[in-house]
């Protein structure tokens, strides 16, 4: 160690020296990343619009690409809206390139192939981008001349109608799929063709404006290519892992990390069906405003982070469309801790809190969650019958009733958090399905130290945390972590997050934590536990009842739709202020005009 | 004129034509099939499928792809319509072409129902509420005034004031007596309804299939509903089909019974599952002009048809597929 230190301080010398020459900003980032992206894109064969459109841009493998073009021009397998953006996205960019009679054949399959405009916002979005360029793209035909039986201007009417009124809902009172690591692709995306492509200054202005919208959004809770905390819906793979999600290559292209690109090892290698949708990134316009880089990357200051976002429409079962998302996020140099409220807030894949930790291993993330599935829950956002909606879903999502999932919305969990402090609660129903809450803690920790005290101890890296589960539970061992299991009914968890900047030592901040305990007394009856964190602040929080922090109690009215250091909003304002240091970008949607100062 | 009639006669297209005419045309909404992978080239057609023969053999209409057709049907001017999740498409060339007559505010159509006196009025049970025509499709207008929570499961116009409409909400029965202009809660509070009938020899006697608790009667229009659930219980009910010849035959779509039938019209229900295979119905026509065939569609399992009035079941098509909706004109 000591011979290896001069080396060790010239290197460093080196590379600070590096690091100062290399300007440093998002438009350096994307210059020096895009190509790549497209190169590498263009080597694969994966059957998709994207890599066709690599491969056409960079002049690769091209008989390939026409070919492949021709077949998917009538073939089924890529179907929907998933086809009606993304068709018209690779041919919008490539149209030099095309033989006339394959550009017919595009043409025509906007009249023969069925497009399901789908049950999601992301369908929507997806469909209607398709719709609105594709009937810009050929005006002037009447309904014979359209898969829908609508003529070019209808199309076009229609789909600029609805992408209005989803830039309106989603900058005023939120996504309804907000923060998705998987599902931000099919917003990212249809939003870069629609600025690229758009002839209207207006809709170009909104989709710009969107692509700010979503990437200050995921900005504000990212971390070294990770997206943190709550998220509305995501993949069980992801949450477990999260720098396998697609967002990652997102944060790769515009935000310059994590370091290294996303397709270059197998465990992060891009494997969902839209895998390689960041070449419309590569191939745009579109750049990403410095003031989001800085926000994305800038972690020199810890922060809270707050939101506002929404349910996705509620059509039965429930009092209203879309009830409110209250999302708080704790934001350091090492780790993000976050949380949504709780309750079912979106079906299916809610991931409601986690830890999500810098570091050089897979599974970098801690959490806990109810397991559970009804199918009442489905039939408040899905028109089926709720007596067959669970088998139905779990056909296209695979996990959906099972008991070892490792996503899920569920009634009986609800949380508090304060800064790096977070309380969860459960109460579960008698009869139940699936009477159990699970906690996911990954093998690969570099201490792991379940105290007799009741604190359950982790290190990763430079993030320390502690959990401190409320009632008894098992311990088992699963292929890439322990599963925390308790079938207690009225269960929940103290949880802290430090590090070695905020706590020094792992030792001292476990000294710490076992200096304090919750109070929780006849908790099976009143549901309410009290806790003083480490730093002094005292929490109190009933399930169904009271948030109390410091005799307070927090509103969530205070949660604007933004509200953090870097992003300020008012709820249904559509103002959307963004702020690094003295640089500040508005979005104001309501008159579809950027401010940037100074 | 009348040479080309006189060929046609003789080449015997015009027999068949005519044949075709007498007979009732089903329409059977598919809505998916567990057959059915996202991205799999092999995936079955879905969509809406007519016959002309009784329900013994099927002809795809329309859309092949999958757009969630929860139901279609025709009105008397041979207009074929279908509830989807792109909205309500027309058809009137007999579905070789179609308009999605709706946009992107009309969306998870969950039943289409077109007036029995006037063709060009049509209503949309869907799960935002009611949406109304009255010029084919042209033009289509939001109808809840009344509503508490607007998702509609069916609706039954009456066909003896077509202006009187019920509505099947999640909180009961929902009544306009002005075709949609404004409703007002007309019975079974709390409860989910699922379907409404009306009895095809008296007006005033109508049927509602609930959630969780079985079948309900009106005998006066809607002012009043007993339950009426002996040998049935409290089973869902997704559907109720009458006997158009002999109304005191019945017949439910359950969830989990399979079929039940009543010969008493409705006081009392027998099981008549023999031979169906999936007990979860959710569709159900009876022929009018062979009233003993019966075609009950089911939530996975296909098509199932009956030709000895329920006593005995036989698949006939669509295997593992959801027959989410029928009807006969």
């Amino acid at each position: 160690m000591g011979a290896l230190g001069p080396m060790r301080t010239t290197f460093n010398i080196l590379l600070l020296c590096t690091i100062i020459a290399v300007p440093v900003g998002a438009q350096s980032i994307f210059e020096q990343r895009h190509g790549e992206v497209v190169r590498i894109a263009s080597g694969e064969r994966d059957r998709s619009f994207s890599t066709i459109t690599a491969k056409l841009k960079a002049g690769n493998d091209v008989p390939y690409a026409l070919a492949l073009l021709d077949t998917l021009t009538v073939d089924e397998a890529i179907g929907g809206m998933f086809y009606s953006y993304s068709l018209i996205g690779c041919y919008l960019h490539t149209q030099d390139l095309l033989p006339d009679s394959l550009k017919r054949k595009v043409r025509e399959a906007y009249r023969t192939r069925t497009m399901y405009r789908g049950d999601t916002e992301n369908h929507w979005v997806m469909y209607y981008t398709g719709l609105y360029l594709a009937a810009q793209t050929w005006p002037n035909e009447g309904g014979s001349r359209w898969f829908n039986g609508r003529s070019s201007s209808e199309n076009f009417q229609e789909a600029g109608d609805w992408l209005n009124h989803w830039v309106t809902t989603s900058s005023t009172i939120g996504q309804g799929e907000f923060d998705s690591p998987t599902y931000v692709t099919t917003f990212i995306t249809p939003m870069l063709v629609l600025y690229d492509f758009a002839r209207d200054p207006v809709m170009k202005k909104k989709a710009q404006m969107m692509l700010d919208l979503l990437f200050v959004d995921f900005a504000a809770e990212h971390l070294k290519g990770n997206y943190g905390g709550g998220h509305s819906r995501d993949y069980p793979e992801d949450i477990i892992n999260p720098l396998a999600a697609p967002s990652t290559f997102w944060a790769w292209l515009y935000f310059g990390e994590p370091g290294f690109p996303p397709w270059n090892e197998t465990r992060y290698r891009p494997r969902h069906r839209s895998a390689w949708e960041p070449v419309f990134g590569a191939v745009s316009s579109y750049r990403l405003p410095d003031i989001i880089y800085h926000i994305a990357t800038d972690r020199t200051v810890p922060y809270v982070h707050r939101e506002t976002k929404r349910v996705r429409n509620v059509i039965r079962a429930g009092r209203e469309m879309n009830p409110p998302v209250y999302k708080y996020t704790y934001v350091t140099n090492d780790y993000i801790l976050g949380s949504l409220h709780g309750g079912i807030l979106q079906p299916i894949q809610q991931h409601t809190w986690d830890v999500t930790y810098a570091s050089d291993k897979p599974n970098n993330t801690i959490f806990t969650l109810h397991p559970f599935y009804s199918g009442k829950e489905l039939a408040m956002f899905f028109p089926e019958e709720e007596k067959f909606l669970s088998d139905e879903v779990d056909r296209y999502h695979k996990v959906y009733t099972n008991p070892n999932k490792w996503n899920s919305s569920s009634p009986y969990e609800q949380t508090f958090q304060h800064e790096n402090a977070l309380i969860i609660l459960y109460h579960i129903e008698q009869g139940a399905k699936q009477p159990h809450v699970d906690g996911f803690f990954p093998k690969n920790l570099d201490e792991l130290l379940r105290d007799p005290s009741g604190w359950i101890f982790c290190r990763a890296a430079r993030t320390y945390v502690a959990i401190y589960p409320l009632k008894p539970y098992q311990w088992m061992e699963e292929e890439v972590n322990w599963r925390l299991r308790s079938h207690e009914l009225n269960n929940g968890f103290i949880v802290e997050v430090g590090s070695a900047d905020e706590d020094g030592s792992f030792e001292a901040f476990q000294e710490k934590l076992l200096q304090r305990k919750p109070e929780y007394k006849n908790f099976d009856s009143t549901r309410t536990v009290e806790y003083t964190t480490r730093q002094g602040a005292k929490m109190k929080f009933t399930f169904d009842g009271e948030r109390v922090l410091n005799g307070d109690r927090p509103s969530f009215k205070d949660y604007g739709f933004f509200n953090g250091p870097f992003i300020q909003s008012a709820l249904e304002s559509g103002v959307i202020r963004m702020q690094y240091k003295d640089k500040t970008r508005t979005l104001d949607f309501k008159n579809v005009s950027i401010v940037e100062t100074p | 004129m009348g040479s080309w009639l006189v060929a046609i006669l003789l080449s015997g297209v015009l027999c068949s034509d005519l044949l075709v005419a007498q007979q009732e045309t089903v329409y059977m909404a598919v809505l998916n099939s567990r057959k059915h992978r996202l991205g799999a080239l092999d995936n079955p057609t879905v969509g809406l499928f007519v016959s002309t023969d009784a329900g013994a053999t099927w002809q795809h209409k329309g859309w092949t792809g999958y757009i969630r057709t929860f139901y279609s049907e025709a009105g008397l001017d041979g207009t074929i319509w279908s509830g989807c999740g792109n909205g309500v498409l027309r058809s009137t060339d007999r579905g070789k072409t179609w308009r999605i007559t709706t946009g992107g505010d009309v969306t998870e159509v969950l039943k289409v129902k077109v007036s029995p006196s006037n063709p060009k009025t049509v209503y949309a049970a869907t799960a935002y509420g009611v949406f109304k025509s009255t010029d084919r499709g042209e033009t289509w207008q939001q109808k809840n005034q009344g509503f508490g929570k607007p998702f509609v499961a069916d609706l039954l116009i009456d066909r003896s004031k077509t202006k009187r409409v019920f509505a099947a909400t999640e909180e009961g029965v929902f009544l306009s007596s002005n075709g949609g202009d404004q409703w007002r809660f007309a019975g079974l509070q709390g409860k989910g309804v699922r379907f409404i009938a009306q009895d095809p020899k008296k007006a005033d006697r109508l049927f509602v299939g609930t959630e969780e608790d079985g079948v309900n009667i009106s005998e006066d229009g809607g002012k009043t509903w007993h339950p009426s659930n002996g040998g049935l219980g409290h089973l869902t009910v997704y559907v109720i089909a009458i006997d158009p010849s002999d109304s005191t035959k019945i017949y439910l779509g359950t969830h989990g019974g399979g079929v039940y039938r009543s010969n008493d019209g409705g006081k009392s229900w027998t099981q008549k599952s023999h031979g169906l295979q999936n007990p979860d119905v959710h569709a159900l026509s009876v022929i009018p002009s062979k009233s003993n065939i019966i075609l009950a569609g089911t939530l996975n399992g296909g098509l199932y048809r009956s030709i000895d009035g329920g006593e005995t079941w036989q698949f006939n098509s669509q295997e593992e597929a959801q027959v989410w909706g029928l009807s006969v004109q």
